[in-house]
């Protein structure tokens, strides 16, 4: 049951920003108004008890990890789980075309912001192909705004592609 | 009892119209979709189609969304066998015996028993639910604020403390999601509350962006990280896939045994299909007359859990429907799809909008002879379903996940907000926090603050409210059982590991 230094830390990383929250809560929820009407309690009765609870929940992981760590664990050993170590560059690559579109959405547009992120996505689960990744993304991007602008009159920007697309988005 | 019928009879005409019927048949399909895939749920299907509520009408929309979330049952048994990756904790037990009845060439004859006991179980228990449905209504009209508030509370610890492998982590993420629902405006006083003056958050945490950030973003970035570098096998549907009349006869004793021990869990708000899906595997296993094949490929053991999580997936919509209780993450999205209407289920949701909630009763029964179609005869095509590359298959998980978030409000805050989400779902699922307990909490706590003030007011801020109502002391009481007494047990099993 002993704990490995790298996982203990961890563990005391995850149940202190547990209990930061729930004391920065905690702090917001202790400056709200207490008055109420017929109830006798106020706005802040319940954020105050939430609060506190989190905060408790913080403390009680804290004592966990620094008694031998958290219990009933999920295993560390990543061929354990039957996974492969965590690969920073697939992790990477995901976050890339979230950030990417993003930046996008509101200049280049829907459509072209789907396929930049498609990729991304391909790339970090393994793929090196995009060129065929951008075309498959693109058309995607182009099916989903179609059907959601033109039959469910969602607005969806159309960017760069406007000419193309016509008065279709925003 | 004539009333019912009656009521479920106006409930078919309800659901039986064409419009309707397609909005059913959209939704089973998109449903066993999504169950076949990997990595795609119901809860994240129903939530990332959310926002299309603002344009369709209630009752198609519902018998949509209810499709869903039943097809979703289905379509995980095909996964489960074939690939062996159960996409849920409700399909591990299938896993055990389904992929080794898959390795033996027998794919065929487990994906038939899988798909006809999840007819069998599905159809009894929407049965089961027409008849209890009326009479839990009867009793729920009696309920106080009180009451309501203890019943919550009830739910509330079985999700987070009871069901799941922490009790610690399971009431952490409740608190979490406790917390993001009382972001915004307090409904009661018009005060702003962990608001801190940001516009976007004055109207609230919205389920679609939590639910989609920790189901899809979490997902895609946690499959990358970890799994994306993993090859893995799918099994061949080779042969027949015809049940031998051995096939049947050991199968059906184990689905109608399923159902009853299925859909009772599902009933009581103790939500999740994963104890009722093992204890069907264990009831199998010491029924079989062939216990040597367990762990193997035996058939009961793909057809028991298979019920069983059928069977307890419809009773999780008795509460649900009509106590207003949800008792699973998709149950929860459900909850908000209804709220969205402003519809709120509850008891008196059977009397004001009696034809949209008999509708989507009768369209369940409809949707149970749709998916059994769905998953036997076209079974081949949801196999070439399951061959999609998983890097295209994130990809699009992230399309469209994104594009729930943003179409809320056309606002790149919320796909901000998705990503800082998806983060958080990461971590979770790393660490094992479980994490329908973190959408419960947002959507079921500020019902729950309603209902404690509303009984406090009644009460004129006496809060022996909640001891002197026989249903909520009791219900308060059971609760903290269930807190204490797997407690005192563990600290009693400790004292005498020491003293031995």
């Amino acid at each position: 049951m002993a704990p490995g230094a790298g996982r203990s830390r961890t563990e005391l990383v995850l149940s202190g920003g547990v209990l930061a929250l729930g004391g920065f809560a905690l702090v917001t929820a202790l400056r709200l108004p207490s008055a109420g009407g017929y109830s006798g309690i106020g706005p802040n009765a319940i954020p105050i008890a939430v609060a506190g609870g989190l905060t408790a929940l913080g403390v009680w992981l804290l004592v966990e990890a620094m008694t031998g760590g958290w219990r009933v664990r999920v295993s560390d050993d990543a061929h354990e789980r039957g996974e492969h170590a965590f690969h920073a560059g697939a992790f990477a690559w995901v976050t890339a075309g979230l950030l990417a579109q993003m930046a996008l959405m509101h200049v280049a547009g829907f459509v072209l912001a789907a396929g930049v992120l498609f990729v991304c996505t391909a790339r970090g689960f393994g793929i090196v192909r995009p060129v065929r990744d951008a075309a498959i993304g693109l058309l995607l991007g182009l099916a989903v705004f179609l059907f959601f602008v033109k039959f469910l009159s969602v607005g969806l920007p159309a960017g760069w592609l406007t000419p193309v697309l016509g008065g279709a988005g925003i | 009892m004539t009333e019912t019928f009656d009521a479920l009879l106006s409930g078919f005409a309800v659901a039986l119209t064409p419009i309707n019927l397609l909005w059913g048949l959209v939704g089973v399909t998109l449903g066993t979709a999504v169950g076949v895939l990997p990595g795609v749920g119901p809860a994240l299907t129903v939530a990332m189609l959310l926002p299309l509520t603002v344009k369709l009408d209630p009752t198609g929309a519902l018998i949509m969304f209810a499709g869903i979330y039943y097809g979703a049952m289905y379509g995980g048994s095909t996964t489960t066998i074939l690939l062996n990756t159960p996409g849920e904790s409700a399909s591990i037990a299938t896993a055990l015996e389904g992929n080794k009845m898959a390795k033996r060439g027998r794919a065929g004859p487990a994906l038939a028993t899988a798909a006809i006991g999840s007819f069998v179980a599905g159809s009894i228990s929407v049965v089961l639910l027409t008849l209890l449905a009326p009479i839990v209504v009867e009793l729920a009209l009696r309920f106080s604020p009180a009451d309501y508030f203890a019943l919550m509370v009830f739910a509330f610890v079985t999700v987070a403390a009871v069901l799941g492998s922490s009790t610690v982590r399971g009431l952490t993420t409740l608190f979490i999601g406790l917390l993001l629902g009382l972001v915004g405006i307090d409904e009661t006083t018009g005060q702003m509350r962990f608001a801190f003056g940001v516009p976007e958050l004055l109207d609230g945490i919205d389920v679609v962006v939590l639910a989609v950030g920790l189901f899809a973003v979490g997902e895609a970035l946690y499959g990358a990280a970890y799994q994306s570098r993993v090859k893995e096998k799918l099994e061949r549907l080779s042969g027949s896939l015809m049940m031998t009349r051995d096939d049947w006869r050991r199968s059906w004793p184990a689905w109608l045994r399923a159902t009853a021990i299925g859909f009772p869990f599902g009933t009581i708000p103790a939500g999740g299909a994963e104890i009722p899906t093992f204890l069907s595997y264990a009831v199998e296993k010491k029924f079989s007359k062939h216990p040597e094949e367990f762990g193997h490929g035996a058939i009961e053991g793909v057809a028991g859990p298979e019920a069983a999580n059928n069977a307890s997936s419809t009773g999780v919509l008795v509460p649900l429907l009509t106590l207003g209780i949800p008792t699973s993450a998709t149950a929860a999205i459900l909850l908000a799809a209804f709220q969205n209407y402003g519809i709120q289920p509850g008891p008196l949701l059977f009397q004001t909008q009696a034809s949209l909630v008999w509708g989507l009763i009768a369209s369940l029964y409809i949707g149970n002879v749709l998916l059994l179609i769905l998953n036997l005869p076209l079974i081949g095509l949801w196999v070439k379903v399951l061959a999609i590359p998983k890097p295209w298959l994130y990809g699009g998980i992230l399309i469209f996940a994104t594009l729930g978030a943003y179409s809320l409000h056309q606002s790149v805050v919320d796909l901000v907000t998705l990503y800082v989400f998806g983060l958080l779902g990461f971590a979770m699922r790393r660490w094992g926090f479980p994490v329908a307990p973190a959408v419960i909490g947002l959507i079921l706590g500020p019902l729950a603050e309603t209902q404690f003030r509303r009984a406090l007011s009644i009460s004129q801020g006496d809060p022996s409210v909640f001891f002197t109502h026989p249903i909520s002391a009791s219900l308060l009481v059971l609760t903290a059982g269930l807190i204490v007494v797997p407690w005192v047990i563990r600290m009693r099993r400790r004292r005498v590991a020491k003293l031995a």
